[in-house]
Parts: structure tokens; sequence; C-alpha cells
């Protein structure tokens, strides 16, 4: 697992380091809908509720709520 | 400002190219460079240029991909199922259905002024259905009933669980006789009747040029649980842009109080002394006696930070990584979930040990501490115009638990506005360290106290904690502590007991499947289609396997704990500024305000779109509530009256002492043509009821004395999808401020009217009451006829509607009758864009036909079909603002509460309290 995460840290390393300027006028691609980075906010805060209620792993969100989740 | 993001959304909206948006963009530039160069201290051409371009870059509000598609002011709703898979009880068939969860979310954001924006947001969950409440040996014997009735009522306490000398359990083989090892383990079930959940939240955000400060807050309430939050995030635009950082703050406290399941108690452990042998069992001492329940509180608090830093990586990607860390203290256990625990007494000789198997309630430690780290990357690709999304998450926590998630999306548009988004998912844990399937503890689970000199205690069995002990002379008397032979009768002896020492259990156990180690796989598929004017819909699916054997590395839990579930889901969204956009095509469009003001918010079919292609898009809320004195026709009338009365010949036992129903629904209206609306209804309703036992009942059967006991502990509730209604409007008459309308539809029947109660003490508890049911069950017919008017000031109107049901039952045996009503209203618009409204009603609705067709328990009036329906009369107050200009032109909101006049029930009834209101609608 170890690896896994080494191999992810390099390769955001590698991304940040590489970042080109994107002038304003070169940012369309970036601007899609697709591009987002929640392209689903509704579904995605539904699917979490309910990974939420059957996985360990509790939201890394900062918001709270979400209830018990107790069935 | 606004302007310029308008643009931008309504590029977006329009799907535009690549080639478009780049040249908006580069045109805004050079629309702010040329106001930016005004500005003094221009050193050189170049820098200047230089300055005003990064200026220019740094003041466009979304230029962040993450906020750019944003819609500033938008409505959606989305309503989603889960379902699980049936669990694997080795041969036992359980008739218990898996659970199901309902669950609807409304999201609203609005701009308050050109850079503080308000969300609101709004969750219902309602489930019901069978989970594991424990684990333990196959041959424990569960989810048996006596070997006879299998898989009801959870069953944890077995006097005869066989062990060998290591502690490892014994199966007998039914032909041999044989004591086989057999470790086989099973999940034992239990079932719950409906409960549901409610969530509000808020969020207020304030939004710089290269900064947005957010502040939030919001409550969630169940019946045995309440959590209150707030939420303070910041995030700050640098690098031209380029880079993101993000900082989270929250606080969540969060209260149980649940009741211990009446009906699993006894099976828990023994509770002659109620409340105390949990306590002593547990040693938490949360648990107090309330009324006649057990309740179990406790409250926990959630501090949680979040540090995340989003960077434009180059022209076609980007990446978010973030860090978490979140600290949890108080109680964190689940309150229905047991560990289930078998004591061997060590003293026993032989190969084959009995053992004495009891359900304790888990215990986990009072505080955790949580670490994630999180990286999010988005690429696109160019050849398809998609992009592929791929996140991977690390969770860690001081509880031994590590988890990992990646999930790729791949979001593929298609043209036409249609999108479409594979995924795959891959969620893999450890184990907590407390976590163990079941317990088996090598003592007595109890032993007959004695004294220094190894006499058998005797205690009051009536009052066996006062301190008084006594004793068996030689001759078998029984003394007291001095000696004094004692009235046996009157202290009524029992052998001192004492229970199974829990310093020998571990410090925390739980047998919570979520903490066992597992992995989980899942893929799924989200299609969404934005159509013209901002509305989108998008609908998704998800299918979940979770299983020991997927974890990463192995060790997981057996297989017996395998399960899959699925969900559904469908999203529709009406993106407000896009629409508002338009704004100017629909001049001289004031709303939908002309036919004589709008009828209060209580009527519905009370208007049509003005014209073809026009939209509507809508969403009501009503709430009713009853309760009070019972009513016979007109008149109150006393509980002995009831009983003798109100439900033929066996006797009324209860009467509900109060319900109350909401309802939600989408109003969606089209309009084909000038003098044809079609509209469309989906709703969703929840109810809850309470129950008295009423005084003089008949004494009733253990059995149904049982029921009348699940009943009056507790609130019943049911929630769940109503049933949809599909209509069309018929101009008939429009000019010179007289407007008449005709509708005709159909309620289809996709409510579900087959709601039962859980079982309760292994009886059947059958169907919930005719009311409680979620729709009527039939195709119902549903005309009415409009009529409105304004002049001035003044606005009037008159409707007739009726529902007529085309069935004579329902599948569940029953047709609710058919009913009919009438109403006039009078408005007067006080300014503008506020009117008020006065109302008159007078409804008539029949009684019951039949009845259900399966197992039902028949406690009291509100079981038996005479007792349904009556005539009715009501007068509604409402208010109504219209936004007649502005960007939320076009915007309804109305509210109207109904008071009850007049009641004339038939049978016998609750009385009605009143009914609200609310609608909000968006024409365009």
């Amino acid at each position: 697992m170890k690896t896994i995460q080494q191999a992810l840290l390099l390769a955001l390393c590698i991304c940040v380091s590489g970042c080109s300027p994107v002038a304003p006028w070169q940012r369309g691609t970036l601007a899609k809908p697709q591009m987002a980075l929640e392209s689903y906010p509704l579904q995605s805060t539904f699917n979490a509720h309910i990974y939420g209620s059957r996985e360990a792993a509790t939201g890394s969100s900062a918001a709270g709520g979400g209830g018990c989740g107790c069935y | 400002m606004a302007v310029i993001k308008r643009i931008l959304t309504k590029r977006h909206a329009e799907n535009a190219g690549n080639s478009l948006l780049t040249m908006a963009y580069r045109q805004l530039s050079e629309r702010l460079l040329t106001r930016t160069i005004t500005k003094p201290k221009p050193t050189t051409a170049v820098s200047a240029s230089l300055q005003a371009l990064t200026a220019a870059a740094l003041s466009l509000p979304g230029l962040m991909p993450a906020t750019a598609q944003a819609a500033d002011e938008e409505v959606s709703f989305l309503y989603g199922y889960y379902e699980e898979s049936n669990r694997n009880l080795f041969g036992v068939n359980s008739r218990f259905d898996p659970i199901v969860v309902d669950s609807l979310l409304g999201s609203s954001k609005i701009k308050l002024s050109d850079r503080l924006k308000f969300a609101f947001n709004y969750t219902q969950d309602t489930w019901s259905g069978a989970t594991p409440i424990a684990t333990a040996p196959l041959s424990f014997g569960g989810n048996k009933e006596g070997g006879v009735i299998s898989g009801a009522t959870p069953f944890l306490q077995n006097n005869g669980v066989l062990f060998d000398k290591q502690l490892n359990p014994l199966r007998q083989d039914a032909l041999t006789g044989e004591y086989i090892k057999d470790s086989q383990l099973v999940h034992t079930l239990s079932s719950a009747s409906p409960e549901i959940r409610k969530q509000g939240d808020f969020k207020l955000s304030y939004e710089w040029d290269e900064a947005t400060l957010d502040a939030g807050g919001g409550i969630s309430v169940e019946n045995d649980y309440e959590s209150r939050f707030g939420n303070l995030a910041g995030r700050w635009d640098f690098n031209r842009k380029l880079t993101s950082l993000n900082l989270g703050l929250s606080y969540t406290d969060s209260d149980t109080r649940a009741i211990l399941d009446h009906d699993a108690t006894p099976y828990i452990f023994d509770v002659g002394r109620g409340a105390e042998s949990y306590n002593n069992t547990s040693g938490s001492g949360r648990i107090q006696k309330e009324g006649r329940n057990n309740v179990l509180r406790g409250n926990r608090q959630d501090w949680g930070t979040a540090l995340g830093l989003t960077q434009v990586l180059n022209e076609t990607a980007l990446l978010e990584a973030g860090i978490g860390y979140t600290r949890s203290t108080g109680y964190m256990a689940n309150p229905y979930k047991v560990v289930e625990a078998a004591f061997i007494d060590p003293a026993q000789t032989g190969e084959v040990l009995t053992g004495v198997s009891i359900g304790l309630l888990e215990k986990r430690p009072n505080e955790r501490n949580q670490w994630t780290e999180n990286l999010r990357y988005v690429q696109y690709i160019g050849g398809l115009d998609a992009a592929l999304h791929f996140d991977y998450r690390f969770f860690h926590d001081d509880w031994g638990i590590n988890a990992h998630t990646f999930e790729a999306d791949w979001v593929q548009p298609l043209g036409h506005g249609w999108t479409i988004t594979p995924k795959v998912r891959y969620y893999s844990q450890d184990a907590a360290d407390f976590y163990t399937p079941y317990m088996a503890s090598n003592q007595a689970f109890s032993k007959t106290a004695v004294d220094q000199s190894g006499r058998p205690i005797y205690v009051e069995a009536d009052n066996p904690d006062n301190g008084n002990v006594y004793f068996r002379d030689k001759d078998f008397n029984l003394v007291d502590a001095d000696g004094k032979i004692v009235d046996e009768i009157a202290v009524n002896p029992i052998n001192k007991a004492i229970p199974f020492d829990r310093n020998k259990l571990p410090g925390h156990y739980s047998s919570d499947h979520r903490l066992s180690g597992f992995g989980a796989l899942s893929g799924g598929l989200t299609v969404s289609k934005q159509f013209a004017k901002g509305v989108s819909f998008e609908a998704g699916a998800e299918y979940y396997t979770h299983a020991g054997s997927m974890k990463l590395g192995g060790g997981g839990e057996g297989a017996y704990a395998d399960y899959n579930y699925y969900t559904v889901n469908a999203v529709l969204k009406v993106d407000l500024s896009a629409l508002s956009l338009a704004g100017s095509e629909h001049s001289g469009h004031a709303g939908h305000n002309h036919h004589g003001g709008h009828a209060p918010a209580g009527v519905m079919f009370d208007h049509m779109m003005d014209k073809a292609g026009d939209v509507m898009f809508g969403a009501r809320y009503m709430n009713s509530t009853q309760s009070g004195a019972m009513l016979h026709g007109t008149n109150e009338v006393s509980d002995q009256a009831i009983v003798q009365q109100g439900c033929g010949d066996d006797g009324c036992f209860t009467v509900p002492g109060g319900m109350n129903m909401n309802m939600i629904m989408l109003d969606l209206m089209y309009a084909p043509t000038d003098w044809l609306t079609l509209m469309l209804m989906p709703q969703f309703v929840d109810m809850d009821m309470s129950t008295r036992e009423l005084n003089g009942a008949p004494s009733a059967t253990f059995n149904r004395q049982s029921l009348i006991n699940h009943h009056t502990l507790h609130e019943h509730t049911t929630s769940g999808i109503g049933d949809t209604g599909v209509y069309a409007m018929f101009k008939l008459f429009d000019e010179a401020g007289h407007h008449l309308h005709g509708t005709l539809g159909v309620s289809a029947p996709t409510g579900d009217v087959g709601v039962k109660f859980r079982d309760t003490h292994r009886i059947d508890a059958g169907f919930q009451h005719y009311g409680m049911q979620l729709g009527s069950g039939t195709w119902d017919f549903k005309p009415s006829i409009t009529y409105s008017g304004k002049l001035d000031k003044y606005g009037w109107g008159a409707q007739l509607n009726s529902t007529i049901r085309l069935e004579h039952n329902n599948e569940t045996g029953f047709a609710f009758g058919d009913m009919f009503q009438s109403t006039a209203w009078g408005s007067y618009s006080l300014l503008n864009w506020l009117s008020t409204s006065v109302r008159g009603v007078y409804t008539v609705q029949g009684s019951i036909r039949n009845e259900y067709n399966g197992t039902f328990n028949k406690l009291g009036p509100v079981d038996y079909p005479a007792n349904h329906g009556g005539r009715y009369w009501d007068v509604g107050f409402g208010i109504n603002a219209f936004v007649p200009t502005g960007s939320l032109q076009g915007n309804n909101l109305s509210f109207e509460w109904l008071q009850p006049v007049s009641d004339d029930v038939n049978g016998y009834q609750l009385p009605r309290e009143g009914a609200l209101s609310a609608t909000w609608s968006y024409a365009f």
C-alpha cells in the first residue's frame, strides 16, 4: 500500500513541478462541465451518505451532519 | 461582473465549443483590459497590458474550473433508492425483506447580492427492512425460533450453546448425534418498521475577487438521534488563479436517545431488573428507565479540519490534494447492535462444554482520531472531448482502521446536451482493533452467591438489592443475618446470583460489520441531459459488492458477511441564472400573474401556462395535523363510547393520539399549445402517528397486548414515494380578466399500500393503518374545473374538483372513498409583488371500501373502514409573493393556512388541527 501512496506522491510532485502557466484565454477546456471536480454534486452527496453508513472511513469533507446511519 | 459571468454561464449552458469559449474569454479580457488601462500608474505599455491582463484574469470570478461550473442560482431535486440483497442465512429462509432506503434531497442556491450567496439543502431518508443485529456461530441458531419459525425477531439468548475445551463452537449432527467442530458464523437479523431522518442545512458565502468565505450550519433529526453542526470554510485563489487553497473547519454535536428495542430486550439480557442489568453488563450507566422504556442516552462531538490545494496543471488537467483530521469524542457505539457473548463455566468436565449466550450492547472507545489524505486528478481527453476523473483517498484512525478508496469516472459528452458517465470504485478497509464477530468467555454466566462459610445467600425476590440477606439453618429454616428465623412467605427468598465478571471481557467490543475487514467493488453509470432554458436531468445507478475476500492484502471477514446493494437516483436541476439570462427574450412576460392573481397556495390546478412552449417548474409542500379529542360525527366522544361502539363486536383498545402528514410534490408544467397545458406531479409523503390506550378497554390476550404495547410505546412512521399525477389542462375561456379551464387527469398508484409494522414478540404485526399507507393503491380519475378573475388589485376564483377511484380495491384489498371538493377565494394585492387571500373550502370524502386482504391486527377505530371520510368546512388565509423583475424574475412563493371550521366525520375519528401549504414555482 505504501508503494501506491509513494507513487501518487511522486506523480503529484511531477505534475506540480511540470505546471505550465495557463493564460486566462487558454482555460476554455478547463471550464468545460466535464472538467468540474464534482460532476454531479447531488448524486455525490447521496452516494457519500450511503458509503458513510456502510463503511468505516468517514467523510473527509469539512461539512457536518449525515445523521447516525445506524441502520 | 455579473454580466460577464452570465455570458460565460450561458455559453456553458449551450455547451459551446472550445473556440467559442476561448473567444469569449479573450473578448472579456480585452474589455477588462481597456477598463483597467484607464487606471493610473501605467509604466510601460508592455507591463501595463501584462498587469491588466493579470488583473482581468484575477478579477474574473469563476475562472477556477471548480467554480466555473456551479450555477449562481439553481434549484435541484434528487430522489434516490437503495436496496440491499438478502443475507446468507445458511438454509434459513428469512421472510424479512432486506433493508431499503428512500432518499429525497432538495437543494437551492440564490444570490443575495453580487457577492453574497445563500444555499439551502433539505434531505430526507426513510429506511425499513432487516439488518444484522449480531453475529454468532451458526450452531447458536440465532435466526431460528425454537427451530420452527425462521428468521423472525432476533433470537439472541440461548442457554445451551456447545463448545469444545478450546472454546470452538460445536454442532450436534442431527443423524449421528456426534459433536462436530463448526466455526461457521452467521448474522442474526432483526427487522425494523420505517424510520425517518430529516436534515436541513444552509451555507452563506461571500466572494471577493480572489477569495471566498463560507459559513454554514444545519440540523439532522431522527427519532433517536439528533445532530447539530456548523462549519466555516475559506478559499483563496492565487498564482493567477491557477492555484486555490481551501481550508475548512467543522463542529458537530450529536445526541443519541435510543429506546432499546422492547422486543429484542428480553433476548439481549434477562431484564427482570431492567435498565440496571443493562448497565451492569455494559458498565456504561447510560441506560435509564423512562416510563416503560429503557432509554440509552449518549452525546458525541466531532471537530474536523480539512486543508486542500487545487492546482491547474496545464490547459487540460487539474489536480486537487487534501488532508483532513477529525477528532470524535463521546458515545460512538450503535445502540441497536449487540455482540453475542457465550459464557462457558470452566468448572465443567468432559469434552463437550455447555454455555449460555446472550447479546451484549456493543462497547466502543469514546475517542477516535481520524486522518484522511486525498488526491483528485482530472484530465481532459482531447480526441473524445471527454474527461477522466481519478480519485484516491487514504483513511487512517486510531481504532486500527486503514482504508483506501480508488475511484475513476469517465465523463463523456455525446452532443445535443447528453453526457454519459461510467464509474468504477474500489474500497478496502482493515478491521477495527476491537472488532469481534462474537465472544466466548471462559467464566460462568452467573453463580450462586455463598458466604465465607460456603452457605448459599438468599435475597428478597421482589427487592433483591435492599441489602437484606438470608440463609438456611441446619433444619432448612430461613434465617436472617443474625440467625433469627423469618417468615418465608413474606420474604419470598431467591438465591443471590453473581453475574459474570465483565472485567474478564475485552475493554471494547463490536461486531458491527462496518468495522470488520472487507473490500468493496462498485460500478455505476450516470446519464445526463441538458435541456434548453437551463433545465437538466440526470439518472444514475450503481451496483456495489461487499466481500471479506476483496480486502486488500487478504484477511477479511468470512463470506457469511458478504452482501450486495444497488442504488438508483434521478435528479432534476433548474439553473435560474441561465434562465434569467433569457430574461430579455421574456421581457413583457411578467410571469403568470395575469389571470386574476395567484390562487392561494393550497389550490392545485389553479393556472395554465400562457403560451405554447412555456414551462413551469415548482414544488409544493403540505403539512396537515390531526389531534385532540376523538369525534363521532360532529361531537366529542368519551373513551367508553369508543370502546363499545367504535370497533364492532371486538371492542376498541387504542385510539390515535395524533397524526402528522408531510407531502412534497414536484410540479412540472409544459404547454405544447396555447390551449393545452400538460402537468406531471410526482410526490413524496411521510406520516407519523402516536397511539394511546383507551380507558376502559377490554382485557387483551397476551399477543394483542404485545401489539398494543408496540403501538403505544413509540410513534410509528411511514414515508416514501406517493402517487403520481398526470394531468392535461384545457383552456375553455380566456378574456377580459376572466379565465376558465378544465383539468382531466389520473393519479397513478405509485405509492406503496402494503407498508407493514415490523414483527414484534414473534407476532406478525401485519399492515399499518389505512391512513398511514403512502398512496391510494388505485388508479384515480381527477377532474376539475377552475374559474379565476381579476380587476385592478382584486382577484377571485372558484374551483370544483373530484377524485374518483377507478377500482374497487387495490392490491392489498381496499379502496379509499371518492372525494369531492368545492372552493372559492378572493385576493387583494397589497403591493405589486405581494398579495393576500381568503378562501372557503367544503370537502366530502367517502369511507373506505373493502378491507385489507392480509394479516391485519385491528386495535382501534382507525383500523375499521367505516371510520374514514366525512364532511369538512375550512377557511384558508394566504399570502403570495411574486418577483416581477430582477434576476429572480418569475419566481413565486405562497403560503396558506387552512383552518378547520367544522368536522363531521364518518364513525369515530380524530379531529383535524389544520394544514399549512407552501408552494414555490418558477415559470419561464
